[in-house]
């Protein structure tokens, strides 16, 4: 009975802490603990409340922890109305159940740690369920039926004690949950009474004795009076029964009448809600007849292909302006209706598919319209235009643009054709190519002719002018180029002047300038035309979405092809390239035969000139450098042309190098100016005339160096081979022109070798004067080197005289050998001598004679100074004085 | 002596044409020219061998791109160069290396990759550690030059001339035996 005792206790308690507080009376209450949750052994109480009654009580069900701090702090977990339980589960009848289960809105399983809480809890929630809870009741399973009647489990244990001071204790302790509705506190009548009783037997206190005689006497007499009044009553009471016996008759009469009525309200209601649900259906049946409708009408219109233009596209009519128009507009809204965006399901559809066919069947009988009309037109245009003669022999590049004029109405028709039927745009752009390439191959060719006629009539007439002036037919046969720097000029074959070469530059650029506009043109065209600047998403022959198929696979790997694997951090470049090269690739295809043309057309100068790979480079560079579309065809066609160029540039730049190194002295008395020596003058000027203001002089200026190089080598190596003119001579006349002509050119690039060419020639010069002028008054010379012996053994120079060798007699026997007669005549010799050595060309006779007199002016101050200081006194000169040298050098010069 | 032909190849204005002309002249050329095609020869020793090496300085320039097939598959080695102060140079190597593997048809081809311009370190946009994995991806050769500063300039062609004899040794010129052309 502990627990008993517990329980109430605890009980009491919650009442205190918890319920009193908001006012709520506590029924029952069972300690338990969760099952699932064996672990948290501490204990909740779940409770049966109902608030102190008002107005209606209201009983709910609550589940109160204690609190984990404070042993006598309790906490309202969770409530929940009545009616929110859905089922008890007492798991089986035995009386130590401990487990029960309590559906609410999840299932709660407990454990009460006292089956008989459990029972009285059961019984209590059970009781207030069937009294408080209208419409659906909780069901109690598995519970002994007992407990469920009216009587409390208490009562019905306390009546078979027959115990009464436990009933009694019941009061105040485990009452039942009727008594603790009537238990309330003392009203404030009731305590005035008491008050009032016990104030007037204020001696109870000293004489309790003589407090309960005197209450049980006055409880007797009160005894007494309410027998009395209880017999005097009993007719009354009887009359009383009667009226409430008739009271109750009408009332079950009334009660009949009610159920009557709720019978039929409940089926009223029961009706109803069915009306109601069935409301509900027909609502959403209608919203998803209204969806349905509303794609069907999306999807129809969407398909839907009116007869109009059913018509267009079965009977187009290409020819007029209008019927274009409608078949255009027809084409587009197929191509629309075909890709229109249907969700995949619906395209499930037989409706739909059936309607895809039609489509597929009017796209295809379209598509073979189109194919077959422009491909006609095609054809016919390269036929006329290809008939057509061609008109003037002026050289122009015929302009097509009245072709692609014609066909710009139907632009739209392929760019439908591209999206819609690949295979057939493919086909189309085949034959548009073949036959424009027929016309653009014929114009071109004609062109290119009339450009060599040109330069071949410029060919007869100067070399007529060639045969009239020289006459020489062998030179005109000599397979000598033009130009060729190791070769003598008259050996040379056939060439043109400069101003020859301005015309050929002239008419290279014609051609060019012709050639540009009509190719960009043709590519513009192309490009809007066919479309080219979008790429085609798929390599198969194209699709709709109307197709049931992974769309979406398809299109990512059409992607995947188009910026193949690396990470490449430019896909838009990447497609951009690949427009580029379709374009071109069509490009090709149109002007075929443009790139050999212009490769002949250019080497038909090379017969003519053998410079022309010089202007031609500068031209040309001209024009592939400054292209703004550095990837279009034409700009590609000429940089591979240029290179092509470049490489015969640079191998003619060979030729002359190899000329220089092997060429041969000339076959005459004085080696003179060396053939490539001359010819490099009127090269020189050829190329700077070209390249003066062109960007490619650094190409020019590389060559330069390695020719004037080469050209200093082979001076001075063939410098030995000349039978007579000495090897001072060769290469002081070939240096001072080499020398003389970089000055003029005045290229800075060669800045260094002009400098060293006015050396190597200042170095032959003075070779040349000290070989061949030597010494003309060598004995006086040789005597003075005798005399400079004895200084330096030590004589004094004053003593010189001294010496039977060198006395004043012997000074004046040599002095008198050398006469000015003899002097005069020994110089006109010389002068003769050198003569003969000089060429005329280079004009060096009075450079060498001045040089010899500045040379014999300073031997002779020489010889004049060694006897002042030898023989001062003496009064020895030399038989001439300096007048007399520059009388004979003047003389001699000017009698020749 | 054997003849090595080498291939330059890059985008205009990375220093083709300046690396070169130091490798074969010894002189830094400041103008830019761009190239149309220049060819050079020089004879070096390496590792105790003379060779002959043709060099082709090959145009940058868009529009000759058209010439590239022939240049690779006349070509026995390659130097593919692009300047660290230009991302997009460095960028178009790897269409320039494909087209080699394509046109050569084989991954074995003698190559080395040059980042240019090193002097120019206040403008470096690509990283080194960039060229050295592209270098990885392409599994050949790497070096960061300057035609300016003379660096590494003369290893390039002789890393390249190292490859090529790896890749394809000499093979023993036989003696020419008494006849080895008959005239008839
Ligand atoms: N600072 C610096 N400048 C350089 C270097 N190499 C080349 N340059 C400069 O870069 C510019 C272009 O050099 P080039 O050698 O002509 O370029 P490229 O690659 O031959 O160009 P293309 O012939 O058009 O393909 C020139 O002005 C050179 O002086 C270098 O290592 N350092
Ligand atoms: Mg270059």
């Amino acid at each position: 009975m502990l627990t008993i005792g517990a329980l109430a206790n605890v009980k009491h308690i919650l009442q205190k802490e918890l319920f009193s507080v908001s006012d709520e009376r506590l029924l029952s209450v069972v300690t338990v603990t969760k099952t699932f949750k064996k672990k948290d052994k501490r204990a909740c109480y779940l409770c049966v409340v109902t608030t102190t009654p008002i107005t209606v009580p209201v009983v709910s069900l609550c589940l109160v922890k204690q609190s984990e701090q404070r042993e006598n702090e309790y906490k309202r977990k969770r409530s929940w109305a009545l009616d929110e339980i859905k089922w008890v589960d007492g798991r089986n009848d035995q009386l130590e159940t401990h487990e029960f289960d309590i559906q609410l809105e999840k299932l709660y399983k407990w454990y009460a740690l006292h089956p008989h809480e459990r029972q009285n809890f059961l019984a209590v929630l059970n009781r207030q369920i069937q009294k408080n809870v209208r419409g659906q009741r909780a069901e109690f399973r598995n519970i002994p039926s007992a407990w469920l009647s009216e009587k409390s489990p208490e009562k019905i244990a306390a009546g078979r004690t027959g115990d009464a001071a436990l009933k009694a204790q019941q009061t105040d302790g485990e009452e039942s949950e009727e008594e603790a509705q009537e238990f309330t506190a003392l009203t404030d009548r009731e305590a005035t009474e008491l008050g009032k009783l016990f104030s007037e037997c204020d001696f109870a206190i000293k004489d309790a004795e003589q407090f309960i005689e005197q209450l049980s006497k006055e409880l007797h007499d009160l005894d007494g009076a309410n027998i009395q009044s209880v017999l005097a009553s009993e007719q009354k009471v009887l009359k009383m029964m009667e009226h409430i016996d008739n009271a109750i008759n009408e009332a079950d009469k009334f009660e009949t009448r009610l159920d009557s009525y709720e019978d039929i309200l409940g089926h009223v209601k029961e009706t109803m809600e069915k009306i109601g649900g069935k409301n509900a259906m027909i609502e959403i049946a209608n919203n998803n007849n209204i969806k349905l409708m509303k794609e069907l009408e999306k999807v129809i219109t969407q398909l839907d292909l009116p007869h109009k233009q059913q018509q267009a596209l079965e009977d187009p009519d290409f020819k007029t302006e209008a019927g274009i128009k409608a078949a255009i507009a027809a084409a587009q809204c197929l191509q629309q209706a075909m890709n229109s965006d249907i969700d995949s399901a619906l395209l499930r559809l037989e409706a739909v598919q059936d309607q895809r066919k039609r489509f597929e069947k009017w796209k295809q009988k379209f598509s073979i319209f189109i194919s077959r009309y422009m491909n006609n037109m095609f054809i016919h245009i390269g036929n006329e235009i290809g008939d057509l003669p061609l008109t003037s022999n002026e050289l122009v590049l015929p302009n097509h643009s009245n072709v692609h004029q014609s066909l710009a109405p139907y632009t739209e028709l392929m760019h439908w054709t591209k999206a819609m039927d690949n295979k057939t745009y493919a086909g189309l752009m085949r034959v548009y190519t073949a036959s424009l390439c027929k016309i653009y191959d014929r114009d071109l060719r004609n062109f290119f002719n009339l450009a060599k006629m040109q330069v071949s009539d410029k060919l007869r007439s100067s070399r007529e002018d060639l045969d009239a002036s020289t006459t020489s037919r062998k030179a005109a046969v000599s397979t000598v180029p033009y130009g060729t720097l190791g070769v003598n000029r008259d050996q040379w074959g056939p060439g043109v002047d400069s101003a020859d070469r301005v015309r050929f530059d002239a008419l290279l650029e014609k051609v060019l300038a012709e050639l540009e506009p009509i190719a960009l043109q043709e590519q513009l065209f192309c490009i809007n035309f066919f479309q080219m600047d979008v790429i085609s998403p798929t390599t198969k022959n194209t699709q709709t979405t109307l197709e049931v198929m992974e769309k979406s696979v398809d299109m990512s790997q059409s992607f995947t092809a188009a910026s193949p694997s690396t990470d490449g951090p430019f896909p838009q470049k990447r497609i951009d390239r690949q427009i580029n090269e379709d374009v071109r690739n069509l490009m090709m295809g149109l002007f075929d035969c443009l790139e050999p043309e212009l490769v002949i057309f250019i080497k038909s100068f090379e017969r003519v000139d053998s410079f022309y790979s010089l202007y031609v480079l500068v031209r040309l560079t001209q024009h592939v450098m400054s292209a703004q579309d550095t990837h279009s065809f034409l700009s590609m066609t000429f940089a591979s042309t240029l290179v092509q160029v470049k490489r015969n540039f640079d191998s003619f730049m060979k030729q002359q190098m190899q000329s220089i190194k092997e060429s041969k002295l000339p076959k005459r008395s004085k080696a003179g100016i060396l053939p490539y020596v001359e010819n490099f003058e009127n090269f020189a000027q050829t190329a700077e005339g070209i390249f003066r203001k062109s960007d490619r002089r650094t190409d020019m200026e590389r060559w330069y160096l390695q020719l004037v190089n080469a050209i200093f080598e082979t001076i001075s190596e063939q410098s030995h081979e000349h039978p007579k003119t000495p090897h001072q001579v060769v290469r002081m006349e070939n240096y001072h022109h080499m020398y003389s002509l970089l000055a003029q050119l005045k290229v800075r690039g060669l800045d260094g070798l002009k400098k060293e060419a006015k050396v190597r020639y200042n170095d032959a010069l003075k070779a040349y004067v000290t070989h061949y002028f030597g010494r003309p008054l060598e004995k006086l010379n040789l005597f003075f080197e005798g005399v400079q012996q004895k200084v330096a053994q030590g004589v004094k120079e004053t003593e010189i005289s001294y010496q039977m060798a060198y006395s004043k007699q012997e000074l004046r026997k040599v002095i008198s050998q050398y006469p000015a007669r003899e002097v005069k005549k020994g110089l006109e010799n010389l002068y003769k001598k050198v003569e003969k050595h000089l060429c005329e060309e280079e004009n060096l006779l009075q450079v060498v004679w001045h040089a010899m007199q500045e040379e014999f002016i300073a031997q002779y101050n020489y010889l004049e100074e060694r006897i002042q200081k030898c023989y001062a006194g003496a009064m020895i000169n030399l038989e001439f004085n300096i007048q007399d040298i520059l009388t004979f050098f003047s003389d001699i010069a000017r009698s020749h | 002596m054997r003849e090595y032909k080498i291939v330059v190849l890059g985008s205009g204005g990375v220093g083709k044409s300046a690396l070169t002309v130091q490798f074969v002249q010894c002189i830094f050329v400041e103008k830019y020219d761009p190239t149309i095609e220049d060819s050079y020869r020089k004879q070096v020793e390496v590792d105790g061998q003379q060779c002959m090496l043709e060099i082709l300085d090959t145009a940058g320039t868009e529009q000759f791109t058209a010439m590239r097939d022939l240049y690779m598959k006349n070509g026995q080695g390659f130097v593919l160069v692009y300047s660290i102060t230009a991302q997009s140079t460095f960028n178009d190597l790897q269409d320039l290396r494909e087209q080699i593997l394509r046109v050569k048809d084989t991954d074995d081809v003698p190559m080395v990759l040059v980042g240019n311009k090193c002097d120019l370190e206040e403008e470096r946009v690509v990283g080194k550690e960039l060229g050295k994995s592209l270098a990885n991806q392409f599994n050949c050769a790497f070096m960061e030059t300057s035609a300016k500063a003379k660096v590494n300039v003369n290893d390039i062609f002789y890393d390249l001339v190292r490859q090529i004899n790896k890749k394809s040794p000499e093979k023993k010129q036989k003696k020419p035996k008494k006849s080895l052309c008959v005239l008839l």
